[in-house]
């Protein structure tokens, strides 16, 4: 997408900096996934924690407690779902 | 350009992309999968509730308070997420 950096540009890289940039990459990857999940966490608890018609900028406390409660239990069940899959496959 | 710079140019660019796709993702739902909807979806939803011949005034000013409001859902439920994660990688829950 760049073209300023060229094939001929990347050659010149010392070992030392590829393994930083192949790290830079990996933490990248990571928080790449993170966001796409948080993406789709928040529509689903959005929906679940927010009914009402928006009166102000801000979330309520219970807005707040139930968007954080509702992360946990979405990961509850999927964890739960994960440990039942793995029972199933051992009988 | 020596390695260091190459290195650094590398690094903004790829900070550019994966940044400008998280906020696309934010605002709109990604084409591959129909049904995530982001604050365009969402906040619609909510403050355009009976479509009328233009956007009220009302409904622009909820839209703006819907806006950041779902931002702020946003960073509370990242923050809920990698805490939880975290927790679970201590517990080596993700061992098999």
């Amino acid at each position: 997408m760049d073209a300023s950096i060229e094939q001929s540009d990347l050659d010149r890289l010392s070992d030392k900096d590829k393994g930083e940039l192949r790290q830079f990459m990996t933490n990248e990857q990571q928080r790449t996934r993170i966001q796409s999940q948080t993406h789709a966490l928040t529509d689903i608890c959005w929906k679940k924690c927010v009914p009402g018609a928006v009166k102000n900028n801000a979330l309520d406390s219970g807005e707040q407690s139930c968007l954080a409660n509702c992360v946990d239990r979405f990961l509850d069940v999927n964890f739960t779902t994960m440990k039942h899959l793995a029972n199933m496959r051992n009988q | 350009m020596d390695s260091e710079s190459v290195k650094k140019a590398v690094i903004k660019q790829v900070l550019i992309e994966s940044n400008t796709a998280n906020a696309r993702q934010l605002i709109e739902a990604p084409r591959t999968r129909a049904a995530s909807a982001k604050i365009n979806e969402n906040c619609f939803e909510k403050c355009i509730p009976k479509p009328g011949s233009s956007v009220s005034a009302g409904e622009k000013a909820c839209i703006t308070n819907c806006m950041e409001k779902y931002m702020a859902a946003w960073n509370l439920v990242n923050t809920a997420y990698v805490r939880r994660i975290q927790q679970e990688v201590n517990n080596n829950s993700f061992e098999t």
